[in-house]
């Protein structure tokens, strides 16, 4: 990334100066990173063969890799995967479309603000997963009960973070508008809602790694497919290797959805970056 | 007619009189500076005129008529350049016409000559972070003369530039206004700043705020910097010194008890 300071053009010409981050600097730092990962692999390795040397208790890399690939190859791993994915990704855009609508509802009447506040402030902070069997009395085993329990977990943050967003512009630009005799609607889409999205944004990350959580324990109260079907059911048949397999493939599945993220932000929001 | 009257213009907030009864008239074409210690409600004032703050008591008339909203016929370059960080040079320059609903193409033109007037040609598309402060407050001004206003309101703009940005932008300042001679209220604390920009300087006094001293700057134009070296440029700077200098002392001193 560059960061240009020119100072006034039209009398000294433009004097320009990039800093540009070295290539030799970030690569190496990018190394690092991923000698660390290796590193840590390789004393996984290590204590799970040679110290623990128990296959009940903990699985070795290469094992967890192995039974990745042998689920993949029978098929056994798809219907998981896909049944996972259809309950996070259903859940998570309701809850990101229901959560940013209330979050405008919040920040543009005030009465609005106070009938929803409490309950939004309330469930935000209720351990809502703990409703998760009580969702599958409801809606039975199959994913809409899942679903359910995602869009709890994924609401909260989104609405709060839409609502800040829009209540946080700026009374300096705001003003500067107004002196161009900008009306109250000009002020929300040319100003309130573009400050906003840095905050929207911030809210539906947040959302992935709870929503993520969302799907795997409420698979865990009951379910017939799923990743965390998988690992409840290699868990009662002691494999931990398929327990880990698992495990694996949510945490990648919940970085390589972050970093997307991430990604998104920077095309999105360059403004906010430094 | 004058351009631009202010008739017994008068400020309170709560009990505070922050303006008492200040009459101003300003012919076209003018460019007028309004010095003074901090809390003279110099800018206050400023913002009365552009429609941003209601006025207590007393009148605003605009070639004769009273304006209390804000309007296209007032430019306002604001102290901090107030840009859209998610717009590039050129769409933080074209928002006052967008706002008014003109976005065509002559529009556009008339921007991309605007940003070449203020020196920021090849930049247009530029974001504000990508900018140094005095560029910046190049937008900031390019953006106030995008809608073509009568009367432009200037509040200390150049205040959070280093010394030497700000005298090349007093001089850059000085060029465009001789391209479109349009009126000028120009608020600052910097007596040499007002000397050098200004055909008038209102000399003001706080507590409340009130017209101290209306002083004709009779240097002829166009002004180098250079000027500021000549002893009738002095002798104008001295002057105003002497009239706010117990002034500025009290508001240190309320300031930094």
């Amino acid at each position: 990334m560059a960061t240009i300071e020119t100072s006034s053009p039209g009398e000294a010409g433009a004097v320009s100066r990039l800093q540009v981050q070295s290539p030799v600097f970030s690569r190496g730092r990018y190394i690092a990173g991923l000698m660390s990962i290796l590193a840590g692999l390789a004393l996984w390795e290590f204590l799970s063969r040679v110290v623990v040397a128990n296959a009940l208790f903990l699985a070795a890399p290469t094992q967890i890799f192995a039974a990745i690939y042998n689920l993949a190859i029978t098929g056994q791993l798809w219907p998981h995967i896909t049944i996972s994915a259809a309950e996070f990704a259903i859940g998570y855009v309701i809850a990101s479309l229901l959560g940013i609508g209330i979050g405008f509802a919040m920040a543009s009447s005030e009465v609005g603000k106070k009938i929803l506040q409490p309950w939004i402030a309330g469930l935000y902070a209720t351990p809502t997963i703990a409703l998760a069997p009580l969702f599958i009395l409801w809606l039975g085993i199959g994913i809409w009960s899942k679903v359910l329990v995602v869009i709890f977990l994924v609401l909260f943050p989104v609405t709060i973070n839409t609502e800040a967003g829009l209540r946080t512009t700026s009374a300096r630009l705001m003003e500067m508008l107004r002196s161009f005799g900008a009306t109250p609607w000009q002020i929300f889409f040319k100003l309130s809602l573009p400050s906003a999205v840095p905050f929207i944004l911030a809210g539906l990350k947040l959302g992935i790694g709870r929503g993520l959580i969302g799907v795997v324990v409420a698979e865990l109260f009951g379910s017939r497919a799923g990743l965390g079907r998988l690992i409840s059911q290699s868990a009662d048949a002691f494999n931990m290797p398929e327990l880990f397999a698992g495990v694996v493939i949510l945490a990648v599945a919940g970085i390589v959805m972050t970093a997307g993220f991430t990604r998104l932000e920077r095309m999105v929001v360059p403004w906010t970056r430094d | 007619m004058a351009k631009l009257a202010l008739t017994g213009l008068t400020k309170r907030f709560g009990d505070l009189e922050v303006l008492h009864e200040i009459n101003i008239a300003i012919e076209r074409g003018a460019f007028i500076s309004l010095v003074g210690p901090s809390g003279c409600g110099k800018t206050t004032l400023l913002r009365i005129v552009a429609g941003l703050e209601p006025a207590s008591a007393g009148a605003v008339l605009l070639d004769g008529r009273t304006v209390r909203a804000p309007g296209g016929d007032r430019g306002f370059v604001f102290q901090s350049d107030n840009l859209l960080p998610w717009r590039t040079v050129f769409d933080n320059a074209i928002i006052g016409p967008e706002i008014a609903g003109r976005t065509g193409a002559e529009e556009k033109n008339r921007i991309r000559d605007l940003l070449r007037l203020v020196g920021l040609e090849g930049f247009e598309n530029y974001f504000p972070r990508q900018l140094s402060g005095g560029m910046r407050q190049r937008v900031n001004l390019a953006r106030a003369l995008a809608i073509d206003p009568d009367i432009l309101l200037m509040d200390e703009p150049f205040s959070a530039l280093d010394a030497q940005t700000r005298e090349i932008m007093q001089t850059e300042l000085m060029r465009i206004w001789e391209e479109g001679r349009k009126t000028v209220l120009f608020v600052t604390h910097q007596i040499d700043e007002a000397v050098f920009l200004s055909d008038r300087v209102l000399v003001l006094a706080r507590r409340p705020g009130r017209i101290r001293e209306d002083i004709d700057i009779a240097l002829s134009r166009p002004r180098a910097l250079a000027v500021k070296r000549a002893s009738e440029f002095v002798a104008y700077v001295d002057r105003i010194w002497r009239l706010i200098e117990d002034d500025v002392r009290a508001s240190v001193i309320e300031e930094h008890p």
